[in-house]
């Protein structure tokens, strides 16, 4: 009896010393706030992509650093920053030196959340989410690749101009930052001795908001409450004074206002096409090939994702028959029954490293997409280099520029084959991961990745044997799951390099190499 | 002395197998092996569902279909003194679905291994009341993906649980029993360093609430004491988790909540020392982000002295 008492009390020890053990899991990249390895002080000459002269962001000239407007600025902020509290130390950290990585976390981690198919209705019909009623089932959006890549393409073009601006009108200005102009005014971050005029993290948090909010029209209060204590971290810990942040967020706003101007007519709301239009897509493909794309759940999906993103306006293809590739290999030719068994020995011999690359690659229903994948791979790269939040911002839009072009490529692609799954033509064959609603040929992680992989190596020299084993490994691990066949992912791989080396050669000219 | 095994499979659960890991650890009746002697079981389970709970939504998916979820598990008892014994057992699972495109899941599940002691026997009016204590480890014996709603083998994370087991036996053979358990889980790791809860999380370790199974029985022996019957009660609760979004696919972590109702019957025959047969199943009347399991089982019991 006594025995079994001290057994179990020495039992009930060992689960609470357990328990103690566990750790917090990471939510957020974990980074110290950093010192930039460069100014780029020519910055503002760099060439935007959409605003044209940063002159036509009109600010306000800043009041002058005698003007006794600009001085009780500064002696507020010597007390803010002198008395935060332990909330808004944690706020001014998170937000740290680089708040590009955040926003972008932000951004991923919105479509992860949006990032769901709609379920059927009782009977057997799907709805789709209506970006008029954004909070009826199915919620608006359905953050899916072509969605995702978009969003995010938007979001970083947006931030680039943005910077661009801003340090165009920092170094025309020249006001000091002020802890220059008041050595006394204490911070809490890497004084980088940029002009503080206008705030570029409070043209950050605008143009976050501005984007992010019209994207993910449901969540405006959370994107607003981020925002508001963005812009607050840069006075609590001593970076700007008010002025430099009311002129930052307006200088933001009015770019972000140009990129959605864009957005508004790229042809987006039209790439999820009505089933005639989608039917006759089919029915072309068929006619040209001799075959098409079915898709196989239960109850069939009426319409694939997107059907029309290939027609979405790209950034620097100049079309997407430049960069269409050839028609994929007719279903029995020996070329296909070559992949078609590959498929099946695969599926057979799945051995546990092929398991994890399907898993790890897999950036499905619920996930960031492998756009989202990218872009944390970017962020990481950026921390770090060091980079200020303007190259920052250059590698964001230049990137999510390929890629999104990669996707209207892909998606162009996709439906113009309108290329059939292995599930659909192998006869039994199951796969290990679910199969997407889209056409197979070509492969759009294997376009997205070998765009981004393209743009990465450019920026980072030193890290393109990395990013493009990376994006080969994720072309593979359509392969191993079962739901592409290898030309699928090798295609694609080919189709993103070549669209990427488009948005490469506008970056090459752009004064910011 | 009669031998242990009255199982009471837990239902393969929908999402993450949870109750199946269970299971494992439940030998959570008021039995004991007498020292020296050991049983050896062997279970076979057939568990099926169509409908499972999303969340608080009931519902049924045609890319599933029906799950089947098919358990052999050998398990081991022996009675190191009369009031103390140890428990093994390692379950081998195979899950597929009648529809849909996604090839289901076989392997071997989570090893499992109990100590269970006598801590009371107390004489009350014409029967007896007995408390027993279990505690229990499991922990994944293979490389199953536990990130694999609805084919993964299991939860794949390390689970300890102490029991406590409260019956009381009449005279006539009737008895009423009821046991709680608490189960503390480690992390369980999947296969991609990103996913989404209620917020994403950078890692590929995921935080596993704890949970409490609890159950009661009403049972009687008959013919000599060969014959045993008994309804069943059970159900499992996780102390948090999360819901799964409409439409999304389940996740290790959700928060998993069922009842159940079942029975059993256990047969030993008196012209074969140490051998019995056993059947039981049990139905799920409520859940939530579980399958609605209709599960079935059959197994035989051999019980012998080793010293």
């Amino acid at each position: 009896m006594k025995k079994i008492l001290l057994l179990l009390m020495v039992f009930a020890a060992a689960l609470l010393f357990f328990q103690s053990c566990e750790k917090d899991l990471p939510q957020q990249l974990d980074f110290e706030a950093y010192e930039f390895t460069g100014l780029d002080e020519d910055g503002g000459d760099w060439k935007a992509l959409l605003i044209g002269n940063p002159n036509q962001i009109g600010i306000p000239a800043p009041e002058s650093a005698s003007s006794p407007a600009y001085l009780a600025e500064l002696a507020a902020l010597k007390t803010t920053s002198a008395q935060i509290t332990g909330a808004q130390d944690a706020a001014i950290r998170y937000w740290s030196s680089n708040a590009l990585i955040r926003w972008n976390e932000i951004a991923r981690e919105l479509a992860a959340k949006y990032n769901l198919t709609p379920a059927p209705n009782p009977d057997g019909t799907y709805s789709a989410p209506n970006p008029a009623k954004p909070d009826q089932y199915p919620l608006f959006p359905f953050a899916h690749p072509p969605y995702t890549c978009r969003m995010l393409a938007y979001w970083s073009g947006a931030q680039f101009d943005a910077l661009i601006a801003t340090w165009h009108y920092k170094y025309q200005f020249n006001r000091p930052a002020p802890y220059l102009a008041d050595p006394a005014i204490e911070t809490h971050l890497p004084e980088n001795g940029l002009p503080s005029y206008p705030s570029e993290g409070a043209a950050i948090a605008a143009v976050s908001q501005v984007i992010l909010t019209a994207m993910f029209p449901l969540e405006k209060d959370f994107i607003a409450e981020k925002a508001a204590e963005h812009k607050n971290s840069l006075l609590w810990a001593g970076m700007n004074v008010p002025s430099d942040i009311v002129a930052g967020d307006s200088l933001g706003r009015a770019v972000a206002t140009i990129f959605m101007n864009r957005a508004k007519t790229d042809g987006m709301a039209n790439a999820q096409a009505p089933k005639p239009v989608s039917d006759s897509l089919r029915a072309a493909a068929q006619a040209n090939f001799g075959w098409h794309w079915e898709n196989l759940e239960t109850p069939t999906r009426p319409v694939g994702i997107t059907p029309l993103f290939g027609q979405v306006r790209p950034w620097c293809i100049p079309s997407v028959e430049a960069v269409r590739p050839p028609a994929p290999p007719a279903p029995g030719t020996p070329e296909f029954q070559a992949a078609a068994k590959e498929l099946e020995d695969f599926a057979d011999n799945l051995t546990n490293d092929q398991r994890l690359i399907a898993n790890f690659w897999g950036d499905g229903l619920g996930t960031y997409t492998p756009p989202g994948h990218w872009n944390r791979f970017a962020a990481d790269l950026m921390v770090k280099y060091r980079e200020n939040p303007l190259r920052s911002a250059r590698t964001f839009a230049y990137m999510n520029m390929a890629i999104m072009d990669a996707g209207i490529s892909c998606w162009d692609a996709k439906y113009y084959y309108h290329y059939p799954r292995p599930s659909q033509v192998i006869p039994g064959f199951k796969t290990i991961l679910g199969i997407p609603n889209f056409p197979s040929y070509t492969s759009g992680h294997s376009t997205f990745s070998a765009a981004a992989a393209t743009v990465l190596g450019h920026i980072y020299p030193a890290e393109k044997a990395k990013a493009d084993a990376w994006a080969e490994e994720a072309a593979i691990s359509r392969v191993y799951a079962g739901i592409h066949y290898r030309f699928d992912a090798e295609v694609g791989i080919t189709q993103g390099r070549d669209v990427a080396n488009y948005a490469v050669n506008v970056a090459k000219v752009d004064g910011g190499e | 002395m009669k031998p242990i095994f009255i199982a009471l499979l837990l239902p393969a659960l929908l999402i993450g197998a949870a109750s199946q890991k269970l299971l494992a650890q439940t030998p959570s009746d008021a039995l004991m092996m007498e020292k020296g002697q050991i049983c050896i079981a062997a279970l076979y389970t057939h568990d099926t569902w169509d409908h499972y709970w999303e969340g608080k939504l009931k519902r049924d998916n045609g890319n599933i279909g029906i799950l089947t979820r098919q358990t052999v598990m050998p398990m081991f008892a022996l009675g190191i003194t009369n009031r103390l014994n140890i428990i093994a057992a390692l379950p081998w699972v195979k899950t597929s679905a009648s529809e849909g495109q996604v090839r289901g899941a076989s392997g071997l599940q989570d090893w499992g291994l109990w100590i269970k002691g006598t801590a009371l026997e107390q004489e009350l009016g014409t029967g007896k009341l007995t408390l027993h204590a279990t505690a229990g480890v499991s922990g994944p014996a293979a490389n199953y993906l536990p990130d694999f709603a609805p084919f993964s083998l299991g939860l794949g994370c390390v689970d300890a649980s102490l029991r406590g087991i409260l019956q009381y036996n009449t005279s006539s053979g009737l008895y009423l029993r009821g046991q709680g358990a608490f189960h503390l889980r480690g992390n369980c790791t999947i296969e991609r360093d990103y996913y989404y809860t209620t917020q994403g999380y950078y890692t590929d370790e995921v935080d596993m609430p704890d949970a409490i199974t609890y159950g009661a029985v009403a049972g009687i022996w008959l013919f000599n004491n060969t014959l045993k019957i008994e309804a069943t009660f059970d159900g499992l609760k996780t102390l948090g988790g999360f819901d799964i979004r409409r439409q999304d696919a389940g996740f290790p972590s959700n928060k998993m909540i069922f009842t159940r109702a079942g029975g059993g019957i256990q047969y030993y025959f008196p012209t074969i020392k140490g051998l019995g047969v056993l059947a039981t199943g049990g139905y799920v009347l409520s859940g939530r982000n579980i399958g609605q399991s209709l599960a079935l089982t059959g197994g035989i019991t051999y019980q012998f002295g080793i010293w």
